[in-house]
């Protein structure tokens, strides 16, 4: 293997083999991480990151990037949990209606980028921040928590025939969706042409700004769906929620590969970047580190993520 | 300075190779530069010349087995610096320049003159003008912010630089591709003092006018082998041009067949900001229109507004005798396609495969069914059916367009183009910076679309293809359509001559048709 194949390899798949490394340490070192219980835990945990992860990685192939994720969460999640605690409805009814909140911010954050023309980075952290201060006014800083909130529980701590968790199956189905569309559908074709070229993409047909429209619809959808889970996950729900998942979220479609300049990523890296990550985050708990070290070791992935990708987009 | 007179020659180029992922660049390429000449280089777009230069500048390294002597001694530089230190400065297209700082600290980059880190700012700026003045261009003060210069100034600064660091050896990669023919001319007079002064100048171009004006000895590479390398008294223009392509040059443009048929494209009274005023053409099956003008004429304009590349201010465009408001989604699906100008950027999409490139612009009407989803079956059809019918050379199409030549770039966006099964096609210098072999089968290409009945509008900056090809010329100047000519009864001068309008001072080198 010449030099530059060895550099593409590590670049591309050098993750991955952290990733077992990781695993093997963890094994030799702990007695509970190598069991069939414990899998299923990080896999459980690493649920709501992988479906945010999604969201993210769309957006990310288009070259752009959604700071306005958790923050969507956040407020998704409390709105869920106020409409079926305190406006006690269905759970299905406020599902559609914090899905559909979530499809309205996809919608505006779509149009402030492609027709205002302000960059997805500060319009994201502009709705980032008004979606903050409405989730924290709904709630009045109060945690929403009610009886109500265990008809969803299942969505957390539901098994399927008693071993596999429900929030792994959602998970494991919406990757293979997104996989399915990224690669056979007209809507994934135009994702990463635009992401690789979006002047030579318009001007070769592709209705640009509406792929773009649509992509932010689809995170948007998602990241209120990650709300919902993790309303279950807690049972209960409060203005800052989702704010600890936006910086591993990125961090795990970048370890995957998605490059940050768009055009090039592969969804099912996401899922096991995503999985990795929440794996590191189990082991040092296992291993008892403090959550302070934990912060360190998270800010050391994303560095080491970005490195990955520069051995990519370096051109030998 | 005869051969004869030293065993080594300044520099020589041993048995260099260089091997990229999937190319092979150079391959044991050997050549003399003898001291005090110019050195002429010269090869198609692909043969090589780029990478021996950034071989010797340091910018690459070269494969194992080669070597490099400067002076009779090794020469292996690492790193750009080593080369600059080892008296090796080169000129790239692209310059090297800090914009926002001033001549002189351009000049003196990285050799300022200080003393415990305070700059003599009295020196630094006599040793600037001091080269400034052997340039000719003395009327530059060294205070001037860099980017503020035109381009032919900027080069001159670069070529300042190269004298400050008493560099033996200067190498110039397309020097003039951007310069006017008066600072083109000014830049002629810098190499030949700079001869004057022993400088030994590799001078890398594919404009042969200037090879023959300047060099003394030529090298020609084709496809990464050293294929000659003689006294240029010793060539003439074609045997020249048969050694950079390796064959007869078929000059020839082919035949054209049919005449034109109905309307299909009308432009009525088009203005768009300033660049385009009151443009009316017609259009019609089968025929080949050509649009000629000088750079800032609105002959590119005229292109972008058709496709809505560029909003129309004014006027009315109808296709097939429909109203028709231009966008790219839009003029697809009225069978309009546009070849844009520049291919690398616009024309194709680098790290996408050949097939999707070529699939692209028809994943909705002929790869997806009604729900969006995409058959590969029939994106391979729509890819091979192009693929085979331009000829297009890669490995395999799923092979990233970025690895492909120039030419073959030029042939994925063609297909993708094709694959649209366009009515009326509308061509941005299609053969711009394509080798004089891929050249030709794109004039085939468009003689034989005309025949099958599709319109083209060429839009293009040589004469010679111009009136090759086309029924009818447009010429344009200042935003306006001057001329509207029967190539069969016109020339080079006459188009000229209209396309200068009323001034005469507006001459650039691309209009030279060369």
């Amino acid at each position: 293997m010449s030099r530059q194949q060895a550099i593409k390899f590590l670049g591309d798949q050098g993750f991955i083999i952290i990733f077992v490394v990781w695993c093997v340490i963890l094994a030799l070192a702990t007695d509970s991480f190598a069991t069939s219980g414990n899998a299923f835990t990080i896999l459980r945990q690493a649920s709501i990151i992988g479906v945010m992860a999604i969201a993210a990685h769309l957006i990310i192939l288009l070259g752009d990037i959604d700071l306005s994720a958790a923050a969507v969460m956040s407020l998704c999640g409390v709105l869920m949990a106020g409409l079926i605690v305190r406006n006690e409805l269905h759970p299905i009814a406020a599902a559609l209606l914090v899905l559909g909140a979530g499809a309205l911010i996809g919608v505006a954050n779509g149009l402030i980028i492609t027709w205002i023309g302000i960059n997805a980075i500060i319009t994201t952290l502009g709705t980032a921040s008004i979606l903050g201060g409405l989730a924290f006014i709904y709630t009045g800083g109060k945690t929403i928590y009610g009886d109500p909130i265990d008809r969803i529980e299942f969505l957390a701590r539901g098994r399927l025939f008693d071993t596999i968790p429900v929030s792994v199956i959602i998970m494991f189905v919406l990757y293979i969706l997104a996989f399915l569309m990224l690669r056979y559908t007209t809507y994934g074709a135009h994702i990463f042409a635009t992401g690789n070229n979006k002047k030579a993409s318009w001007l070769a047909g592709i209705k640009v700004d509406r792929v773009k429209v649509q992509s932010f619809v689809l995170a948007g959808i998602l990241a209120a769906f990650a709300g919902i889970m993790q309303v279950a996950r807690q049972g209960t729900a409060t203005a800052g929620m989702g704010a600890d998942f936006l910086f591993p979220v990125i961090t795990a479609v970048v370890l995957g590969g998605a490059s940050l300049q768009g055009g090039r990523g592969k969804i099912l890296n996401t899922l096991i970047a995503a999985i990795f990550l929440t794996t590191i985050a189990n082991g040092m708990i296992l291993l008892g580190v403090s959550i302070y070290a934990q912060r360190i070791v998270s800010g050391a992935m994303l560095i080491l993520a970005l490195s990955l990708d520069r051995l990519r987009t370096v051109r030998v | 300075m005869s051969k004869s007179m030293s065993v080594h020659a300044f520099l020589e180029i041993q048995n260099i190779s260089k091997t990229y992922p999937g190319v092979q660049a150079l391959h044991g390429v050997s050549i003399d530069v003898n001291q005090g000449l110019v050195h002429g280089l010269v090869g198609e777009n692909g043969a090589g010349k780029s990478t021996l230069i950034k071989i010797l500048a340091g910018a690459e390294t070269a494969d194992p087995g080669g070597e490099i002597r400067l002076k009779g001694q090794h020469f292996e530089p690492a790193t750009p610096k080593d080369a600059l230190v080892g008296g090796i400065s080169t000129i790239y297209q692209v310059f090297n320049l800090l914009p926002d700082r001033a001549i002189m600290h351009n000049v003196l980059l990285g050799q300022e003159p200080a003393k415990r880190g305070i700059l003599n700012m009295k020196v630094m700026k006599s040793e600037t003008v001091r080269v400034l003045d052997m340039l000719g261009a003395g009327h530059l003060s060294p205070d001037t912010l860099v980017g503020k210069l035109k381009v032919g100034e900027q080069q001159v600064v670069e070529i300042a630089k190269a004298l400050v660091n008493k560099s033996e050896l200067l190498v110039m990669d397309e020097p003039t591709a951007a310069l006017n023919q008066a600072e083109a001319e000014a830049l002629f007079d810098n190499v030949r003092t700079l001869r004057a002064e022993g400088v030994t100048i590799l001078y890398v171009s594919h404009r042969l006018n200037e090879i023959f004006d300047l060099a003394d000895t030529v090298s020609v590479l084709r496809d990464g082998e050293h294929i000659v390398t003689g006294d240029i008294t010793s060539f003439t223009r074609e045997s020249l041009i048969e050694a950079m392509i390796g064959r007869k040059l078929e000059g020839v443009f082919p035949e054209r067949q049919g005449e034109p048929g109905d309307e299909i494209l009308r432009l009525n009274r088009i203005s768009s900001d300033k660049v385009l005023s009151d443009v009316s053409l017609t259009l019609h099956k089968g025929e080949i229109l050509a649009v000629a003008g000088l750079s800032g004429s609105g002959k590119t304009e005229l292109g972008k507004v058709i496709y809505g590349d560029l909003p129309i201010d004014q006027g009315q465009i109808t296709v097939a005798g429909e109203p028709f408001r231009p966008q790219p989604a839009r003029a697809i699906d009225h069978r309009v396609i546009y070849l844009p100008e520049d291919r690398k950027n616009d024309g194709v999409l680098q790290e996408l495969s050949v097939r999707r490139n070529i699939s692209l612009s028809v994943l909705r009407n002929r790869v997806a069914n009604r729900f969006g989803i995409l058959s590969p079956k029939r994106e391979r059809q729509v890819a091979q059916e192009q693929i085979d019918g331009l000829d297009i050379k890669t490995p395999t199409m799923e092979q990233e367009v970025l690895y492909l030549s120039g030419g073959n770039q030029q042939k994925v966006a063609l297909g993708r183009c094709l694959a649209a099964d366009p009515e009326v096609f509308i061509m941005m210098e299609p053969t711009q910076g394509i080798d004089v072999g891929v050249k030709f089968e794109i004039y085939q290409f468009i003689v034989e679309q005309a025949a099958e009945g599709k319109a083209i509008l060429l839009i293009s900056s040589e004469l010679a293809e111009i009136l090759g090809l086309a029924h009818r010329v447009l010429v344009m100047h200042d935003g306006r359509i001057i001329a509207d000519l029967d190539t069969g009864q016109t020339d080079q001068e006459e188009i000229l001559r209209y396309a200068l309008g009323d001034t005469k001072d507006k001459v650039t080198t691309h209009m030279s048709g060369e």
